[in-house]
């Protein structure tokens, strides 16, 4: 049987043989393979011995079109066909001239994979990177590179992924499954593909507002997820500084006053299946708690024992962590 | 061996680079073959010969056809001899029976790689035409094979031929082959071989180890091209309990007194478990037998994609193999 290599080096310049040196490409990156393989590619695609030389990384393959990896070879000529990866990085056809069509997509294909290649390998960027994590959820930067930024950071282009706010306003990647691992408030947007990871920060941003510190003070979940807002979230752009709070706003602040305990009580009202749950999230008896909602009643003027007002009761907490976080 | 297959487990991933080759060859050869495709593939293109010229290698061989005695009251076979040029006498000998299935191919198929081999290793190679099934079912073209390497042996002198350094190969129902012609050669006392290598060989009609299941639709040469190719070569009497060891070697019960074997195989083939089993069968039995087993390798990787790294380092095993066993 003829083999790959007579195969792909007699490729005509046609859409199908345009398709393959892109298949090839796509495989090697969704494989992992490493930097020598896709050198190799391009070597045996092109039909020529194929370099890459990276100076910062100090990296430097050449190899033959018949796949042998081999030393330095002669000096780079100027004319050779080549693509730049990045700032430092080259990959060279060692054939001279302007490119024809398949050996612009080789370069091209090349290029990219060894770029997610370098990017994957650089080792110092992290999770938490926040300037690759700013990048990638930045809409006004461009799709590349943004989707390089996700790949420093370890997300590839088909993963789901959630942007995160953080309470200090940074942004952070995690993945679609994993649990949050942070330590303040945080704000976690909808699962997407990277691309539309400046949709998930967005949403995030918002969950924010709907975050309590937990204490006493400030009752209330310290993680929101966007995705469980619900129509909650058009509250949050009625409430932006300099907004004048609602009466039922003003009256949960009275009550607020009034007692220390006013506040994670009627949010553990607001929260809890029932009043026995409620009584027992706050460890106090169930008589205790009527005792301190009947007392609440008119301060805030209506009871938070019935279903309407356990509504605007949970309405207007949401109001009151809205003024106490404006957006970033 | 007939290995009971309740749970059929996920294959083993390809190696990344043949995972990218792949997807280009199985746009050309499909992992299924039927007994409707051996015509089309007989004729199609990725079976296409290599010329004379391209086996003269610019003079590096010379060419030489000779039609010999077949088995007994059959017709003449054509054995294609390739003598590197200006060597000397007495030179190791490559008998090679080719691949294709049972039912594809010619005396040239495939022997560009031992071509290569007797580039480093001085060697004449002698390439048989054998019948192929279905036209001529077993033992046919086993019994081609054997009258030639019979021939051959009885010509060494004449052919430049060590007749103490012949060694068999062949891949992969070529191996299949080799594997059963070295049977032959030692139940019917014929020519003493030095060595049988048997690359990815073809060797168990049954068809249902635990590799064949598990890459069935995957890769090259699946379990049902696999069928199709014993049922051309035995028709009904494939898997029955009637089937000679010299139509499927793995039947063979005393795998002992057999020159020394050099086995290669992918693990993510169907041949996978017969030939690792023929191999334990030949240390079990108090022979000499080398395994490779490749990971990730389909099968005819190494020809198929021979750029690749795995592939560079399994034609290097052969070569290092057929050094040390010819001591060159």
């Amino acid at each position: 049987m003829k083999d790959l290599a007579v195969r792909l080096a007699a490729l005509d310049p046609d859409a199908g043989a345009a398709l393959r040196v892109i298949a090839y490409f796509d495989r090697l990156v969704e494989e992992r393979a490493g930097l020598r393989a896709i050198v190799r590619g391009a070597a045996v695609l092109a039909g020529c011995p194929a370099r890459l030389r990276d100076d910062e990384r100090h990296v430097s393959v050449r190899v033959e079109p018949d796949g042998s990896s081999t030393t330095a070879g002669e000096a780079p000529d100027e004319a050779w066909m080549s693509a730049p990866i990045d700032a430092a990085a080259t990959l060279t056809l060692e054939r001279p001239g302007t490119p024809g069509e398949i050996e612009a997509m080789v370069l091209e294909r090349a290029a990219a994979a060894a770029r997610t290649v370098l990017d994957r390998t650089r080792g110092h960027a992290s999770r938490t990177d926040p300037a690759s994590a700013e990048l990638v959820v930045d809409r006004e930067a461009p799709e590349s590179l943004r989707l390089r930024a996700a790949a420093r950071l370890g997300f590839q282009p088909t993963d789901c992924v959630r942007a995160v706010a953080l309470d200090n306003g940074t942004p952070r990647l995690l993945h679609a499954e994993s649990a949050p691992d942070v330590a303040g408030r945080a704000g976690i947007g909808p699962a997407v593909t990277v691309k539309d990871l400046p949709d998930s920060w967005d949403a995030a941003r918002i969950a924010l507002r709907f975050t309590a510190e937990g204490d006493e003070r400030d009752p209330g979940r310290r993680i929101v997820h966007a995705d469980q807002l619900g129509g909650l979230v058009l509250l949050a752009s009625a409430i932006l500084p300099g907004a004048e709070p609602h009466p039922d706003l003003r009256a949960l602040e009275r009550a607020a006053a009034a007692a220390p305990w006013m506040l994670s009580t009627l949010d553990a009202v607001a929260e809890a299946a029932s009043l026995r749950a409620a009584a027992s999230a706050l460890r106090v008896h169930h008589s205790t708690l009527q005792d301190r909602l009947a007392h609440s009643h008119p301060l805030l003027g209506w009871d938070p024992r019935d279903p309407q007002g356990r509504l605007r009761l949970q309405v207007a907490l949401a109001m009151r962590r809205l003024h106490r976080n404006p957006p970033l | 061996m007939g290995v009971l297959v309740t749970t059929v487990l996920p294959p083993p991933p390809f190696d990344p680079e043949l995972a990218a080759a792949l997807d280009v060859i199985r746009q050309q050869l499909p992992s299924a073959l039927t007994a409707e495709m051996i015509q089309p593939m007989r004729e199609g293109s990725v079976m296409a010969d290599l010329t004379d010229e391209q086996l003269a290698r610019d003079g590096a061989f010379t060419v030489d056809r000779r039609l010999v005695p077949g088995p007994a009251g059959d017709p003449d076979i054509e054995l294609l001899i390739l003598t590197p040029a200006g060597a000397g006498t007495a030179l190791p000998g490559l008998y090679h029976t080719h691949g294709g299935g049972m039912v594809v191919g010619n005396n040239r198929s495939g022997v560009d790689a031992l071509q290569d081999w007797a580039t480093e290793v001085p060697a004449v190679i002698v390439s048989v035409e054998y019948r192929l099934a279905p036209e001529h079912p077993h033992p046919a073209p086993v019994e081609d094979c054997y009258a030639g390497l019979v021939w051959t042996a009885a010509h060494a002198g004449e052919l430049g031929i060590d007749p103490a350094q012949l060694v068999i190969a062949g891949a992969s129902a070529g191996g299949g082959l080799a594997a059963a012609v070295a049977l032959m050669a030692r139940d019917r006392g014929g020519p003493t071989l030095a060595g049988q290598m048997l690359l990815c060989p073809m060797i168990d009609d049954r068809n249902d180890t635990p590799s064949a299941v598990q890459m069935a639709g995957l890769g090259v040469w699946d379990r049902t091209a696999n069928d199709t190719g014993w049922t051309a070569l035995l028709g009904d009497a494939r898997g029955g309990p009637d089937v000679s060891p010299y139509a499927a070697p793995a039947r063979a019960t005393d795998l002992s007194g057999l020159p020394p074997a050099f086995i290669d195989v992918g693990s993510a083939e169907t041949f996978r478990d017969e030939d690792v089993a023929y191999a334990g069968r030949i240390w079990q039995a108090g022979g000499r037998a080398e395994l490779h087993v490749w990971p990730g390798g389909f099968h005819g990787f190494d020809g198929l994609a021979p750029q690749a790294a795995i592939s560079q380092e399994a034609r290097a095993a052969r070569l290092r193999w057929l050094k040390r066993l010819l001591g060159a």
